[in-house]
């Protein structure tokens, strides 16, 4: 279809404030965190369930691609139209449609923005667990589509254990509710499989999301260390205690100093590692279980800790973890975030091999990671006009997927597969396991209209 | 040669000639809903799984996974039965790594088998899921079944807990998804589409969960009522406190003095983790209960405590009932919908039993009637039943019936509109309709 006549068409469908489709405007939307870029044909603002539908019935319809996107944070490539076509924005649907304290959720759309709906909570003294880093500026729909994860998840599972029920839009504009308020839907787990796909799969209009009371107790320790390898070691020593903390965050030097020049949140730009370890629950036990913790960090020659006193060194703390990403972003012109996940246990030999990539490749990494969980983030600093170190780059952040892997890990821990990391896949998929995944495609969107090329690898070339 | 002997002369090739089963005397027990298998195959490795799978897709033959049997009342009538595929023999914890936190276990191993060997490794810890037949049931069986006990009220059930699975696909296709960290979003979760998917979209051969460290202490509070808007009322207090008890159970009269307990009402409290958090509980929960006008409240410790659980999760067994009824509904309704389920039973004359995830919405019915006796009486009541579920945001499923039952009830209720997905995925997954066919959902 001419693309004149398909904006016309959805003109019609949803109102001209609703499409955008000047050169700014795809300018605008031709990107997220990754460092993929690519122009979509029209962009297209919903404002309704019944919009939602009827764009993608248009697009079933005349074959046209589309792509569904919040707030464009996604570190993969997952919110690029790398195939141009519609894009859908969903952020206009940003409305919290069912506060349903009673029962423990809440309905919400998916344009809603994560620290949006955790401050109205908090008034009411409950919590929506997942914590992504961007919270501030990403939506529900992005952070389920995307399974976004966040310190917080060592202890309360990743956005997809708090994602109940959905009204989903199919791939031939019906509209369909998957799970609800009420537990074990008889059936296939739809929204099991829908956390992380991507938009591939179906577009999410409403969401029944999980929410909880607000623990009793917190206590954040910041342990500061003069090696990296004492900071690994101290958690594993801790899970292998039996002690599961609510976060396990550690940072290097490298970002250490970027958060302090940013932020002056206070942390010691000499050490070599720090460790922000948080429990939360009953206050009951919680000082005896500080102790035991505090004495596996000296067991491992923690040099100084810091307890939170109050919650505005708590808020400190975490301001400075948060913004980690944007403090090393300050550095280079560019940065490209790996997002390799090993079993916890590994993460001290992971770490001592990442450093070993950024050597040979002679690439600055600063490392910032959910340690807790064994999710790294490895971030490679660079200058993507240098078109050899922009090689180099991607050629580090394979080994580092490869490295993973190899450790029994995984190339994704929550950033996503998206375009970046496709090549990564017959890391630790065969042919056969993503054959399986192809079939599941195929029963949502047999016409591969949905966010095409992004998750599943060609499975010939994988072979 | 007959094509069932070509069939069972292929599946001894396979396996072995001790691990086919084909004397009608024997085959007998495997029957499902009356339609007794050709064969029950033992296969011993995924690679004997495999090709036994391959062989029944392209001849076309109706396979039924199992384990010990212990769901095998559950579901829908099979449209064809030609082999029941045991998974007992893969029976081996895999890979247990303790530091880690995580193990990997074929499906044949049964869950007390991997609770034993938990807690008397290291420092001790536990697989959180606590369903009924812990003794008997396999983990396969618990993962495909999706099923869950009490506890999942602290440490919610498989979808959270898993971290990968094996599995053999209806075509042969050995398949592995998801891994061993806790974060992993790598391609499509297809662990989670397995979990409770009743065997009908590949055969699990091993999974891979989390484990928690075995709780410091535990106790029971019980409280009895004999007022169900009082016993409700404490269980939403405790809800929507900052206590984090690992389940809160709510039965009847009935279910209670099968227990061994007296009152018309019963709210059970397990507690567990550190000790000063375990008592503090026990102290406040118990006047929170005072205030509700408490008719008796019990602690019970160690051997006690233990006891107690195994009972209530175990209940359909303690209490012998012909039919199990599981509601899944809102969390504040628990309660409510209990009372208005004894008024439609004692109406229509049929005694049943109740008790109920109080803290998730759910509610288990267990009629204790001869159902042959009463089959009328027994599917308006289901009807209606599900009528109530449905009108508190739910569903009603039939966990366990007589299979005379079910040609007249829809054992997973209505499907609803996401059915033609579930359809798709079937058809995609399963073309020849190999695993588990007419069991599932809308005959799935």
């Amino acid at each position: 279809m001419e693309k004149e006549t398909m904006i016309g068409e959805l003109v019609r469908l949803v109102g001209k404030d609703n499409v955008l489709h000047s050169e700014m405007h795809y300018k605008l939307y031709e990107y997220d965190a990754s460092l993929i870029r690519s122009k979509p044909d029209c962009i297209v603002l919903p404002t309704s369930t019944e919009q939602v539908s009827k764009v993608v019935k248009f697009a079933h319809d005349h074959k046209i691609r589309l792509i569904a996107r919040g707030a464009g944070t996604n570190l993969s490539g997952g919110s690029v139209s790398i195939q141009g076509g519609i894009a859908i924005v969903m952020t206009k649907m940003n409305q919290i449609l069912d506060m349903d304290i009673e029962n423990l959720r809440v309905v919400v759309q998916p344009g809603v923005v994560t620290l949006d709906l955790k401050n109205v909570l908090a008034k009411h003294g409950y919590l929506y667990q997942p914590d992504p880093a961007s919270e501030k500026v990403t939506t529900i729909g992005g952070n389920f589509g995307e399974n976004a994860g966040g310190p917080h998840c060592l202890k309360y599972g990743v956005t997809s254990n708090h994602v109940l029920g959905a009204e989903i839009v199919l791939s031939d504009g019906q509209v369909v509710q998957v799970g609800g308020k009420a537990l074990d839907n008889p059936g296939y787990d739809l929204m099991g499989v829908l956390g992380a796909s991507e938009g591939t799969l179906a577009i999410v209009t409403k969401a029944v999301l999980r929410i909880m009371p607000k623990a009793e107790a917190v206590k954040t320790m910041l342990c500061i260390y003069n090696s990296i390898e004492d900071g690994g070691n101290t958690v594993t020593a801790i899970i292998g205690e039996g002690i599961i903390p609510a976060t396990l965050e550690m940072m290097d030097n490298l970002t250490i100093k970027a958060v302090e020049e940013a932020y002056r949140v206070g942390f010691p730009t000499d050490a070599a590692a720090i460790l922000i370890i948080e429990l939360d629950g009953l206050k009951d036990g919680m000082e005896r279980l500080t102790e035991r913790i505090l004495e596996i960090c000296r067991l491992h020659n923690v040099r100084e800790i810091r307890v939170a006193k109050d919650q505005a060194e708590r808020d400190k703390i975490w301001a400075g973890r948060k913004g980690a990403f944007g403090a090393v972003g300050r550095l280079r012109p560019n940065y490209l975030v790996n997002d390799g996940t090993v079993p916890r246990t590994r993460l001290p030999e992971t770490l001592a091999r990442v450093v070993e990539i950024g050597k040979k490749y002679k690439l600055p990494i600063a490392n910032v990671f959910h340690a807790g969980d064994g999710n790294l983030h490895p971030l490679i600093l660079f200058d993507e006009r240098d078109k050899d170190e922009l090689e180099r780059v991607h050629a580090a952040a394979t080994e580092i997927m490869k490295v993973c892997a190899d450790m029994g890990g995984t190339i994704s821990g929550e950033h996503g597969i998206g375009l970046e990391k496709l090549h990564g896949m017959s890391m630790i998929f065969s042919p056969k396991d993503i054959a399986a995944m192809k079939r599941v495609k195929a029963a949502f969107d047999p016409l591969n209209l949905m966010n095409p090329g992004k998750v599943l690898p060609d499975t010939e070339k994988a072979a | 040669m007959s094509s069932e002997s070509q069939m069972t002369s292929a599946m001894k090739e396979i396996v072995g000639e001790a691990n086919v089963i084909q004397d009608p005397d024997r085959t007998k027990a495997y029957a499902v809903d009356g339609l007794t298998p050709k064969a029950v195959v033992s296969p011993g490795s995924v690679e004997e799984v495999s090709k036994l799978l391959a062989h029944a897709n392209s001849e076309k033959l109706a396979v039924v996974p199992r384990g010990n049997g212990t769901k095998m009342a559950q579901g829908g009538v099979p449209r064809k039965l030609d082999v029941v595929l045991s998974m007992l023999r893969l029976n081996r914890m895999t890979e247990h790594d303790v530091p880690n936190l995580s193990l990997s276990v074929q499906a044949g191993m049964t869950l007390s088998a991997v609770q034993e060997k938990l807690a008397a490794t290291g420092k001790g810890s536990f697989l959180p899921l606590d369903p009924p037949y812990t003794g008997q049931a396999t983990i396969g069986g618990v993962i495909a079944a999706n099923s869950s006990g009490p506890r999942r009220y602290l440490y919610s059930t498989a979808r959270d807990l898993l971290l990968g699975l094996k599995a053999v696909s209806p075509n042969g296709d050995v398949v592995a998804f998801g891994g061993k960290t806790v974060k992993n979003v790598s391609g499509y979760d297809m662990t989670k589409l397995m979990i409770g998917s009743w065997g009908a979209l590949g055969v699990i051969t091993e999974i891979t969960t989390k484990l928690l460290p075995l709780p410091e202490a535990s106790a029971t509070l019980l409280a009895s009522f004999d007022d169900l808007s009082k016993a409700g009322s404490l269980t939403r207090r405790v809800l929507h406190s900052v206590l984090l008890p690992s389940a809160m159970e709510l039965t009847d009269g009935n279910a209670a003095s099968r227990l061994g307990h007296a009152g018309k009402y019963l709210v059970a409290f397990s507690l567990e983790g550190v000790g000063e958090a375990v008592e503090r509980q026990l102290v406040e929960i118990g006047e929170m209960a005072k205030k509700e006008g408490v008719s008796e409240a019990k602690v019970f410790r160690g051997d006690q405590d233990r006891a107690f659980w195994i009972n209530v999760r175990d209940f359909a067994a303690v209490a012998g009932a012909s039919v199990i009824l599981k509601s899944n509904v809102v969390i504040s309704k628990t309660a409510e919908l209990l009372g208005m389920y004894e008024k439609i039973a004692q109406a229509a004359g049929i005694a049943c039993a109740y008790t109920g995830h109080a803290g998730n919405g759910i509610l288990k019915s267990y009629i204790m009637e001869n159902v042959t006796a009463k089959t009328d009486p027994v599917v308006d009541l289901i009807g209606r039943f599900t009528a109530e579920a449905v009108k508190c945001d739910g569903n009603l499923v039939v966990e366990s019936c007589p299979s005379g039952l079910k040609t007249k009830i829809s054992v997973w209720g209505q499907p609803r509109s996401d059915f033609a997905v579930m359809r798709r995925l079937k058809d995609e997954l399963d073309p020849a309709g190999v695993l588990n066919p007419g069991r599932f959902v809308g005959g799935i």
